[in-house]
This record gives structure tokens, sequence and C-alpha cells, in this order.
């Protein structure tokens, strides 16, 4: 136990840092991920077919592979971030292709009726997507996009490898010291076991509050 | 408006091609370290199978029957932690799984002639963090993976020898001027890697160095020549060899700590420590001990073969 305690200030700096990533990543994944949905749904085919490639190269890309490119490979292209913006960055532009395919789903739920009266209304298609589609979407899928931001949380663990000091990086330090991997690694799975109870609760409460009623 | 009107396939398929694109960029971009020492080359592998065939082999008289050792004898098999991924130490040949060449796996394979008369060892690569619970529950019988012995650790395991005794020191890229040891660190960016005892080593030795740390070595390497720091901090002959397979990176002054590598044991196991620390003593008398350095350490460092550390000399052995 005292090893939690001679560490606690670490410790909580390191799950801050989770958080902020979290929190971050998942903020910016959802007004990506949205912005993507419009442009997929929307009549221009070049912007659906690039929303559409951009889709399917976050979701084939392993994440791993896209930090390493992101922290060691831009570099050599002249752009070089601190570690920290860098992973946040790469796991939005991850994630938010899943909370596209997510609120694409969602997309598919609101009846072409609806949108056939909004054109006979003369709503354009930017008020159409604004008033109608996408209110629709996004309450159709919270639970979807309630597991897309639990994988996010999970996923910031893999910042680790490339030198970001989150939780799973500081437990790995304190090990080293203390020898102790059952312990250190349990309470660790416990913490992100608590982020990730803590957003889905927060998204099935959500959910029922902002359900539609048919 | 929504039906997709797309040809969905074709533009799968150039999904796919992008996806690939991109991995075979990354790869490139990691694997800049490429040149591998350590020795799979013919002359290497002869080498080692001469110091194996002229390796001592236990008396019968020292497998008490209920011990750790004839316990292991009994299964044909020693199952040690050791890593694959480590130049020079214990690095598994790509082309070849059952090829791993280093200064770790030689000793591994020396320990298992030992107990069997033939080399026979099942490999169990232990993450760092995870030693303590693979020697604790069982998993593996000895850990050999350049594991520093600390008294923090021998209160979980027991440490047999030191076995090598190596140290960390600091490497700058080339064109550096300003550093030239670990004592120019203070208030710098220094690189060090995941779980090495860098880790500690640096804050106790530079308290104002700002730390970031990479999972291998190979990124720690990429990370400096970029800049994301302005040292790397490594033990000193994995630094001197990637020194010499990279003009780009130099490493200034000398190894600034004593790392004693032990062999990790189950714990409070001492009829096995001192059976292992009995075969230390006759690998060094017998030069496999020498020979094992030689054909993996020593073919990057131009020095003599090291003097071996005292068996017992370091507090937690």
């Amino acid at each position: 136990m005292e090893i939690f305690t001679e560490n606690a200030g670490l410790l909580l700096d390191a799950i801050g840092t989770t958080l902020l990533m979290v929190v971050v990543a998942g903020v910016g994944s959802l007004l990506l991920g949205v912005l993507v949905t419009v442009a997929r749904v929307s009549p221009i085919p070049i912007l659906r077919r690039a929303a559409f490639l951009y889709v399917q190269f976050f979701i084939n890309v392993p994440l791993l592979a896209l930090l390493l490119l992101a922290v060691f490979a831009l570099p050599d292209a002249g752009l070089i971030l601190p570690l920290l913006p860098t992973a946040i960055i790469v796991l939005t532009v991850y994630e938010s292709a899943y909370v596209a395919e997510a609120v694409r789903s969602g997309v598919n739920t609101v009846a072409v009726g609806q949108i056939e009266a909004g054109r006979a209304l003369g709503l354009t298609l930017w008020q159409s997507l604004r008033l109608i589609v996408i209110p629709q979407s996004l309450r159709a899928v919270v639970q979807p996009i309630g597991n897309v931001m639990i994988a996010l949380a999970m996923n910031t663990a893999l910042a680790a490898v490339v030198g970001v000091v989150e939780l799973t990086s500081r437990v790995n330090k304190i090990n080293l010291v203390h020898a102790k991997p059952i312990e250190i690694f349990t309470s660790a799975g416990l913490v992100y076991m608590l982020i990730a109870l803590a957003i889905g609760l927060a998204a099935g409460r959500i959910e029922r509050k902002v359900a539609i009623i048919r | 408006m929504f039906t997709s009107g797309s040809p969905r396939r074709r533009v799968a398929v150039l999904g796919a091609v992008v996806a690939v694109a991109a991995l075979a960029l990354t790869a490139c971009s990691t694997g800049t370290s490429g040149n591998v020492p350590g020795g799979n080359d013919a002359t290497d592998a002869s080498g080692v199978e001469q110091m194996l065939a002229g390796a001592p082999v236990a008396d019968e008289s020292l497998f008490t029957p209920g011990s750790t050792m004839a316990k292991i004898r009994d299964r044909g098999t020693l199952i040690v932690g050791e890593a694959l991924d480590a130049p020079l130490l214990s690095q598994q040949d790509p082309t070849n799984p059952d090829d791993v060449a280093g200064y770790d796996a030689y000793l591994a394979q020396l320990l298992s002639v030992y107990i069997f008369g033939k080399p026979s060892v099942k490999i169990v690569p232990p993450a760092s963090e995870t030693r303590e619970a693979l020697l604790q529950n069982g998993t593996v019988d000895v850990v050999f993976n350049t594991y520093t012995i600390t008294e923090e650790r021998a209160k979980q395991i027991t440490f047999a020898g030191p076995y090598f005794s190596s140290g960390l020191a600091v490497a700058v890229k080339a064109d550096n001027k300003d550093i030239t040891g670990i004592d120019d660190l203070g208030g710098k960016t220094v690189i060090i890697g995941s779980n090495t005892p860098a880790v500690t080593a640096v804050p106790e030795a530079q308290p104002t160095a700002k730390l970031v740390d990479f999972a291998t070595d190979p990124q720690a390497v990429q990370a400096l020549l970029q800049g994301r720091g302005d040292a790397y901090v490594q033990d000193y002959t994995l630094l001197a060899s990637n020194a010499a397979a990279n003009p780009k990176l130099k490493v200034v002054g000398q190894p600034f700590t004593a790392e004693p590598y032990g062999i990790g044991l189950g714990f409070g196991d001492a009829e096995f420590k001192e059976f292992i620390n009995n075969w230390l003593l006759k690998i060094q008398e017998g030069g496999q001990w020498g020979q094992a350095w030689t054909h993996s350490l020593g073919t990057v460092v131009e020095s003599e073969i090291p003097t071996p550390p005292t068996i017992g000399s370091v507090p937690g052995s």
C-alpha cells in the first residue's frame, strides 16, 4: 500500500494525463466524426469518396502503427510536435473514424420521408442535416459512441510506447523500482475499469435522457 | 441522398492499398537500426557450438532428489525468461526462430548444457514488468534478462551471480559539442528506454533532467536523432553498438553507474542458487564465460574480455 501513498503525486499526475487525453481526444473525435459522417452522406461525390477513404484508412491501420508513424516519421518530413499533443491528435483522428461509422448507422435510422418532407418545406441541405438528420442520428447512437469512448480510454495506454507519461507508463516506472507487478498493474487496471465504468454509466444516462420515443 | 453510389469494391481495395503503404512506411521509419550486430553469421555460429561442446556438465551428485535442478532435469528442458529483441544480448533471428543469439542467450544455453549435457532451452520472453511474477508463479526456472540486482527485487525473488557488470552511459548526436557526459545533463531533456535502469539512475544523478522514455532502443535512437531530446542514456555496450552502426551518434564519457546483472530464481531457493553460482565459477574458469562475451558483446567493443564480477559481491545477491 505504501507504494501508492509514496507515489501519490506522480500517480495522480499520470491519471490526469490519461483523463486529459480521453477528454480532449473524445470531444475532438466526436466533432470530427460527425463532420466525416456529414461528408459521407452529402450529395457531393468527391466529399463522399474522401470521407469513405478516411474511415477505411483509420479503421484498417492499427493505432500503434499510426502512433509510431506520427512520432517517428512525421519529424523526418519536417513536422515535429511534442509527444502529448501528437498522441492526442492521432487518437482523435483514429477514434473519429469509429465515431463516424457509429453516427452513420444512426443516419440510416432517419426515415427518408423526413428528409423529403424537409425538402418540401424548402430547407437547404445544411438545414436539413442540422435540424433533422444529425440530432436524430446522434440520439440513436449514444450507446455505440459510449463504447467508442471506452475503447478510446483503453487506447490511451498505447501512448506509453511513444514516451507519453500517462498511467500505464507511470506504473511501469513504479514497478521497475518496487518490483510488485501483480499489485501495481491490478491497481492500474482498476483505474481503467473505473474510467470505463464512468463513461458507460454516463452513456446510459444520456441515452435515457435523449431517447426518441416513437 | 443517403445511398452509397460509389463503386464500393474498387474503393475498398484502394483503401487497403493505402493502408499497406502506410504500414510499409512505418516499418521503414522504425526499422532504421537495420544493422543488427550480435553475429548470426556462420563463423560465430560454429564458435558458439564449440563453446557449448566444451562446456562443463554438472556432476550426478549435485542433483539432490526433490531439488529444483533435479525437477528441471526430469522435465528435460530449461525454461528461461529472456528477451527475443535485445541485440547482442538475446536476439532472435527472424528468419530462423530457433536461433537466438547474444550474451544472455549463450549463458542460458551453457546452463542447460550443465544440467542436461546438451543445450535444451525453452524461452519465455518476459516483459521487464513481469519478471518477478513469472519467477514467483513458476512459469520460468531462471531469468537471464539484463536483470539488475537490487535490494527491492531481492525481497521478491532470489538472485544468483552477479554474472556480468555493465553501466549506463550517455550518447548524443555526433555534432553535439556541449554535452560530454552525465554531468552536463542538468536541465536537459534526456531520452531513456522504458523499463531500463536509466529510469531510476538518471534522476539520481541529475534530478533536474527531464526524462522522455521510449519502448525500444531503435525508437530511442530515432528520437535522439530527430531532436526529441538532448541525450540518450542507455547501457554502455548497447550504445557502443549503436554508435558503431550509426555515424550520426556518438557515446560521450565513461559509464556513470555499475549495473550488476543477476540470474533471477524463485524466492528463497538457496540450493538452486548455490548450484548456479557453482556453475558460474566453472564457466568462468573453463573460459566459456569469456567466449560467450567474445561472440556477442565483444563483437562491437574494442577491449579485452572483462573481468567477471565476484559472485555474491552485490547487496541483494
